[in-house]
């Protein structure tokens, strides 16, 4: 039996739970962790930068996520396990590690940096700490340079834990343009979905998703939504989901209660100016379903649960949201506390459960 | 519902905090210049732990771009999305009227039972946390 026969014989046996988690962030006990995997120039040239003008002013992290063993947070898997996935009763989560690769200007280091990352979650997290098969975890990649990022992919795909590839949502262009389209052919291939989650929005050799640059964190992090909005625009208009007719795209952190608005806006520009897209077949938002997930976290919440379910419901959220925690981070949602009270039954387990089961065939 | 004694005052310093668990219900007690304030450890929001928070103090109400800090020590932020509240009336700083914590009554007294006839003094009373 090969690995992944037996991991699907795992996944045949597992327990439901009924919560498939689709972010969860991870990190090194420490940087030497990383570094171990990176060769000279690159090692040394790697500082850890962060997010620079923009890491969050208050904490990055939940202060009660920091394990008792001293490690930063998300770096304990046992703390993780217990504080988590035991507690919420997580059946897989998709373990994203936080890196802000493409904060740098060099596309040769942000490749080593994201090949470093991978090596290590390969040996930690997908193996000498995944006794049961519960974590999963996507392939980090950097799209300045598509030809690296395909390199990388391919040195992955097939693993049994390796189950979509993730970049960056700071970026130059957006994702419909051409220059992505090689990355997106390497994900069809092999069939992983393609993932962006905010990292370097805007920042460092990312091109601003606004007009110049905001002065608050508050700003920045209620804005980023329009750098989302823009690549889900641009990778609906440009074709990409014609092209590449098995792509499956991945929303991860970027809002949802923009959704309908921006779907109806760009319906109605369809209707007047197709011509300028004839390889676009049907009105954008009909792709929708057939090709792009939304990561719940942040959930943006009316006052009123009503109008959150109005909301749900106008977004399609029963066939396209998928939850996310974005443990151990200090805006995490609680798969308990998150939605109103009336929230229909198998919107909320679809939600919670079906669509990520899915999705990624587990 | 009752007295719970907590600690001795000795315990709980200026500046610090102690979770307990009375009734079931999780609750911080908060030394603020030695008066003492008692909030459920619950946040309105997630249910956070919320009393696990950095106490702090706070931007004050001002002028755009005029920075005021003050109530140094007054103020508690939820671990997890970092929601101000008073510590002194478990008030959210955003939306005090609508967002809240319980906060409970906490009393320093004299402890009845004493082993030995030591000399009484504050050092030696008990925090108490009515319910």
């Amino acid at each position: 039996m090969t690995q992944n026969q037996a991991v699907k014989l795992e996944n045949k046996n597992r327990k439901r739970t009924g919560i498939i988690d689709c972010d969860v962030h991870v990190s090194p006990f420490d940087n030497d962790e990383i570094k171990k995997y990176m060769k000279q120039p690159f090692r040394d040239a790697f500082r850890f930068w962060g997010r620079g003008i923009f890491d969050n002013p208050f904490t990055e992290v939940r202060p009660d996520a920091k394990p008792p063993t001293g490690g930063p947070i998300g770096s304990d898997p046992e703390f993780l396990r217990e504080q988590l996935i035991d507690s919420y009763g997580t059946e897989h989560a998709i373990l994203h590690p936080w890196i802000y690769a493409d904060y740098y200007a060099d596309p040769d280091l942000k490749a080593a940096i994201c090949s470093a990352y991978n090596d290590w979650l390969n040996d930690t997290w997908l193996s000498k700490y995944n006794h049961d098969g519960v974590f999963k975890a996507s392939i980090v990649i950097s799209h300045q340079d598509p030809s690296l990022a395909v390199k990388e992919i391919e040195r992955w795909a097939g693993h049994p834990h390796f189950v979509q590839v993730l970049a960056d949502a700071g970026a130059r262009a957006p994702f419909g343009q051409r220059h992505y389209w090689p990355i997106y052919e390497a994900c069809q291939r092999h069939g992983l979905p393609f993932a962006y989650h905010p990292g370097s929005d805007g920042l460092g050799s990312n091109t601003p998703f606004t007009p110049g640059f905001p002065t608050h964190f508050i700003e920045w992090g209620t804005t980023l939504v329009c750098g989302f909005i823009s690549h889900l625009v641009s990778l609906l208009t440009e074709g990409v989901f014609e092209r590449y007719p098995g792509l499956k795209v991945v929303s991860l952190e970027g809002g949802s209660a923009w959704l309908p608005a921006i779907l109806w806006r760009l319906d109605s520009h369809y209707k007047s100016f197709r011509f300028e897209v004839p390889w676009v077949k049907k009105l954008p938002s009909l792709y929708i379903r057939d090709h792009v997930r939304f990561g719940s976290q942040p959930l943006e919440k009316p006052d009123d649960d009503k109008h959150l379910l109005y909301f749900l419901e106008m977004m399609d959220a029963e066939n396209i949201m998928m939850f996310t925690s974005d443990y151990p981070h200090y805006d995490t949602d609680h798969p308990r506390e998150m939605f109103p009270r009336n929230i229909p039954e198998q919107m909320k387990n679809k939600i919670l459960y079906e669509n990520a089961r899915e999705f990624y065939r587990f | 519902m009752g007295k719970h004694v907590v600690c001795k005052v000795s315990e709980l310093p200026p500046g610090e905090r102690k979770i307990v668990t009375l009734e079931r219900r999780s609750i911080g007690i908060f030394n603020i210049e030695n008066s003492y304030y008692a909030l459920k450890n619950v946040c309105p929001h997630y249910k956070a732990p919320l009393c696990k928070g950095v106490v702090t103090g706070m931007t004050l109400p001002s002028k755009p771009k005029e920075f005021n800090w003050g109530r140094e020590g007054e103020i508690l932020r939820c671990p997890w999305h970092g929601w101000e509240f008073d510590i002194k009336t478990g008030k959210s700083i955003f939306d005090p009227h609508k967002c809240f914590v319980k906060s409970y009554e906490v009393t320093v007294e004299e402890e009845s039972e004493s082993v030995e006839t030591f000399e009484v003094t504050v050092e030696l009373g008990a925090v108490v946390v009515h319910i």
